[in-house]
């Protein structure tokens, strides 16, 4: 049944959302905004001449070899982060889904994982990955397998910093995905198997599908968060050897600020916030049909 | 959809894992240790080896630290260099700061994202669509971008408002972030799979909409507002970049701030910095430990399970 | 938690800061002029300065010295945003290969005529100093720190492979044979550590080199490359010579390593600056660098001056600032600050103090050698607005070479082009 909304009950859907509105639009849009605004002129961030150039910014962009190499660093990272992310931590939480004693200390450390702030993360697997000294070597060494430059190697450093960063948002996937199987109906499991059906069998019929709205949270989370990696970059390779892990946001910041480029970083942050919401709708669309929603 | 209402609401008090009890209580006093122990183990050992690393490297001395590879226990544990850390600057000072910052900024996502949250999923207003997608739209532009506006814009407020509100103030360093799209992201979810039923038996009664929110729609949602401190909280403390623009006096510092002190361009005190690391964490594990009973049960109706 | 309790919370918090903060930063009180000072000091040289800081303010009646300690290296986004916002500090700590760009921002306040004054005795200060000061003919700053490069070596390491340590009368050649000697892949022990993450880093410790051949930067109008020559292709083939084809060079990608490594004995020699010594736990020594055999350049070593800059922001703060820098960097000041951190002296006047010098070596050995080759800095980099773009496109080049992927012309080659595009819009 359709009914108008009477004057009122817009007002109140407004006066509750104001207070956080005025906030998010004041520090958030109007920033954004702004830096629109930006992306129209010529500006070091040092003189306070910033003229006007219209889309001069913008027209540099598909002549930028580097900006097209950072797409692609950008893409076949987000590609490789988001699916490996969502699946180490569906499986970690499934394995922490027991009534095992002892059960909350496995699960404080997955939370650890998020609290250690990126330096300590960007530290330590410079360590382990290091080509002459680290652990992972000296592993491949003892089963007989070549080494590695890793970092030090421009086709290898891009899938280092996927490794890194899947360690660091396990946690956050975990929780996640935690809470979501403790909402799976245990008599729908139960069911199941009583009828036969081997554990797997169910997993992927049964719980895996139940699952699907924090897939979709998490598939739109993962890769908002993907598509702007920067610090893990910016703490361990500076975008480098040789570009190989110059990504969208690090090559932005090295526009702005040490290039004295911020009008043409600002155009570039424009063209990210773009593919992010194309991205974006089409997760949600594609979600739309696969989602099962509580109501 | 399911015919009862949501196993994880109404009711749940106890244990959140699912009804494998009655099945598993019998098997679980006659069973050995359980041998998922040998997959978590070694799960839990990889999620936690850079704390441990940072440990270690935290009571080592400073020859020891620079070695290469990095030595797995400390030799000599120096336990002084916590004390030596938190003199080298005032860290309690730091700390305090860190923690009023924090506590503000939870206390005001809870609120407005509670009360905007419960609007963009219940109620219908012109422009809800829009105003929800332009709030999502300011996590897809990264901070470097947004960074100089914003400062401009708290500036502004500084001198034109209230000078509470400037550079330097706490105003600054609270206010940006006091909602954000990731509170009223996820709460929206998880008001949407509280039992209609309940919020539309209480209008019927004359409750008013904020009275529905406050009365039956909140105390349900305790699991996801822990969340939401939680995540918060940990956002907020360990933020650097901003209150490096807008701090000015060393009084006013932040921790992360504060640990700085540790890095010099070219010579870093490892171990005094991983000293000072240690001593920030231990908050934020204090609030996943308290947060931890709702942490786990909340997502759960957020919509995320189905 | 119900409602009001989260309210009555978040009020008494914020009540209780506003108390606690005692809000509102200085301000200057009844006559007396305060300025603000940001630097990145930390440890030994952050309590050396405040030290100096407490003595100028409780000499002084009309003025006070405020200090924030920032990061270093964020030093320039917090002043940038400052500027931006138009509440810039008084004076900033700012590296002085950001110095072309500074120059562009209109508050930075010109020091020519503070620097003319006698009592300033300009020409007291190293020329590699004064260069980095100074943006076509405007003084933008007073030298705050100076350095060079020399070689650091591992005496175990040497003893140990029986070679003679490094000599001032070493070649390029005898660097490499030593570095080749002490490569041990069995014991993944290296000669020589390169820092590698194609920043400035990588770039400057070439250019050094790039002097000893004979060649320059650019042009002498600073309108081309000038790398691209016979002397800038000697010098990037003696890098592949040695990383590339006698593998005796450690790649520290991630610059981050060298000085780990070279205290657990892996690694035989470094190039680097006064600012390492004091991390080194191992016996080490102190050489400068080799020459090029047959070059007219002779002994070149590079520096990477710092300045303290002056932003206005009227004139009783300018003024308030000229004094306490200029108060700051006269000799007396410089020799105390020198003495207490092991930083090099800028004034060419306290580095010929022998005595000064002596009692430096003896606190940090090692010094003495790096005093001495502040003489050997002659040449400064080009003071250019585009240098940040010509210094990332050399610095990939060289890393390029030294992962074998360029051979060294392609690598000139291309950072010439590239430099050549920048400074032709710039």
């Amino acid at each position: 049944m359709v009914r108008r909304l009477s004057r009122s009950e817009h007002a109140v859907g407004w006066a509750f959302v104001s207070p956080a509105v005025l906030i998010i639009g004041i520090f958030g849009l109007l920033p954004i905004l702004w830096s629109l605004l930006l992306s129209f002129q010529k500006s070091d961030l040092l003189t306070p001449q910033t003229p006007w150039v219209g889309l001069q910014n913008y027209k540099q962009i598909p002549g930028d070899g580097t900006f097209r190499l950072a797409i692609e660093h950008t893409i076949i990272y987000t590609a490789l982060f988001v699916p490996c992310t969502m699946l180490v931590g569906l499986v970690i939480a499934a394995a922490l889904n027991r009534k095992v004693r002892g059960i909350s200390i496995y699960r404080t450390a997955a939370y650890v994982t998020m609290a250690v702030s990126t330096i300590n993360e960007a530290l330590v697997f410079m360590w382990l990955f290091e080509p002459s000294f680290g652990v992972v070597n000296a592993g491949l060494q003892a089963v007989g397998l070549p080494q590695q430059q890793w970092l030090s190697d421009p086709n290898e450093a891009l899938y280092v910093i996927v490794a890194m960063t899947v360690w660091g948002w396990t946690g956050f996937a975990v929780v996640i995905y935690l809470a979501a199987l403790q909402g799976v109906p245990q008599d729908l499991q139960d069911a199941a198997s009583i009828d036969g059906a081997k554990r797997f069998t169910i997993f992927r019929t049964i719980t895996f599908p139940l699952l699907s709205p924090a897939t979709l949270f998490l598939a739109v989370w993962l890769s908002i968060n993907a598509l702007q990696l920067f610090d893990e970059v910016y703490l361990t390779t500076r975008g480098g050897p040789l570009y190989s892990t110059t990504v969208i946001v690090y090559y932005l910041y090295d526009q702005a600020f040490q290039q004295f480029n911020a009008g043409y970083a600002a155009a570039l942050a424009y063209v990210l916030f773009m593919v992010i919401i194309v991205i974006t709708f089409i997760q949600f669309r594609v979600g739309n049909r696969f989602v099962h929603y509580n109501r | 959809m399911t015919t009862s209402a949501s196993p994880t609401l109404a009711g749940r008090t106890e244990q959140p894992v699912p009804a494998e009890q009655d099945h598993d209580r019998r098997r679980f006093r006659l069973r050995r240790p359980s041998a998922w122990h040998l997959v978590l183990i070694p799960i839990s050992f990889i999620l936690l080896f850079p704390f441990y690393l940072m440990v270690v490297t935290s009571l080592q001395t400073e020859a020891q630290t620079r070695r290469f590879p990095p030595l797995l226990t400390p030799p000599t544990p120096q336990w002084s260099n916590y004390a030596e850390a938190l003199n080298a600057a005032p860290f309690v000072r730091f700390m305090v700061n860190s923690a009023v910052v924090a506590l503000i900024i939870v206390a005001g996502n809870l609120v407005l994202c509670s009360i905007a949250g419960y609007a963009f999923a219940r109620l219908r207003f012109a422009g809800r669509g829009l105003v929800f997608g332009l709030i999502m739209a300011t996590l897809m532009v990264p901070f470097q971008v947004t960074m100089i506006p914003e400062f401009l814009i708290v500036k502004w407020l500084g001198t034109n408002v209230w000078d509470q509100l400037g550079i330097d103030h706490l105003g600054a360093l609270v206010l940006p972030t006091l909602a954000t799209a990731f509170g009223i992201f996820f709460l929206r979810q998880f008001f949407l799979t509280v039992p209609i039923e309940l919020e539309e038996a209480a209008r019927m009664d004359g409750t008013s909409r904020l009275g529905v929110l406050f009365k039956i729609v909140l105390p349900l949602s305790l699991p996801a507002l822990s969340t939401v401190a939680a995540i918060t909280f940990l956002d907020a403390w360990n933020s650097f970049l901003w209150p490096l623009i807008v701090i000015n006096t060393e009084s006013h510092m932040t921790l992360p701030l504060g640990l700085t002190t540790f890095q010099g361009s070219h010579d870093t005190h490892w171990e005094l910095l991983m000293a000072g690391n240690v001593f920030s964490l231990v908050p934020m594990l204090l609030v996943f430990f308290v947060a931890q009973r709702y942490f786990v049960r909340s997502v759960a109706a957020t919509g995320l399970k189905g | 938690m119900k409602r009001s309790g989260l309210v009555a919370m978040a009020t008494s918090a914020v009540v209780a800061v506003l108390v606690l903060a005692g809000c509102g930063a200085g301000g200057s009180s009844s006559g007396k002029t305060t300025i603000t000072v940001w630097e990145g000091y930390t440890d030994v040289e952050g309590n050396a300065f405040h030290q100096l800081v407490n003595d100028f303010n409780s000499s002084q009646k009309n003025t006070h010295v405020n200090v924030l300690e920032t990061n270093n290296d964020y030093a320039l986004q917090k002043v940038l945003t400052a500027v931006r916002g138009g509440t810039p500090p008084d004076i900033a700590y700012l590296y002085g290969s950001w110095a072309p760009n500074v120059a562009k921002i209109p508050s930075v306040v010109d020091l020519s005529s503070v620097v003319k004054k006698p009592s300033v005795n300009w020409q007291d200060f190293y020329p590699g100093e004064r260069a980095v000061t100074t943006v076509n003919g405007k003084v933008i700053g007073m030298p705050a720190l100076v350095d060079n490069l020399a070689i650091v070596y591992n005496k175990s390491l040497f003893n140990k492979a029986g070679i003679a340590p490094p000599s001032p009368t070493w070649t390029w050649d005898d660097f490499r044979a030593a570095a080749k000697k002490l490569t041990d892949p069995a014991t993944k022990q290296y000669g020589w550590s390169y820092a590698a993450d194609a920043s400035e880093d990588t770039v400057w410790r070439w250019e050094a080199m790039l002097w000893e051949a004979g060649g320059e930067i650019l042009n002498a109008n600073n309108t081309k490359a000038a790398f691209n020559s016979p002397q800038g292709l000697q010098a990037m083939t003696m890098l592949k010579d040695m990383a590339v084809d006698d593998k005796s060079v450690y790649v520290d990608t991630t610059n981050s390593k060298y000085m780990d490594l070279f205290n657990s004995n892996k690694i035989g020699m470094l190039v680097t600056g006064p600012w390492d010594l004091s991390s080194i736990h191992v016996p080490y020594g102190v050489q400068i660098m080799p020459t090029f055999a047959g070059s007219p350049a002779g002994h070149q070593s590079i520096s990477g001056p710092d300045n303290w800059v002056v932003f206005n922001n009227g004139d009783a703060q300018t003024k308030a600032a000229e004094t306490f820098l200029t108060w700051l960097t006269a000799p007396a000041q410089i020799k105390t600050f020198s003495l207490a951190t092991g930083d090099l002296p800028t004034r060419a006047s306290v580095g010929n103090d022998q005595a000064v010098v002596e009692q430096m070596n003896k606190k940090l050995p090692g010094l003495k050698t790096f005093i001495e080759n502040l003489k050997n800095v002659k040449q400064a980099r080009p003071q250019v607005t585009s240098y940040p773009q010509i210094s990332q496109s050399l610095g990939n080049s060289i890393v390029g070479v030294l992962l074998g992927k360029m051979t060294p012309q392609q690598a000139l080659s291309q950072s010439a082009a590239a430099t050549n595009q920048a400074l032709a819009t710039q």
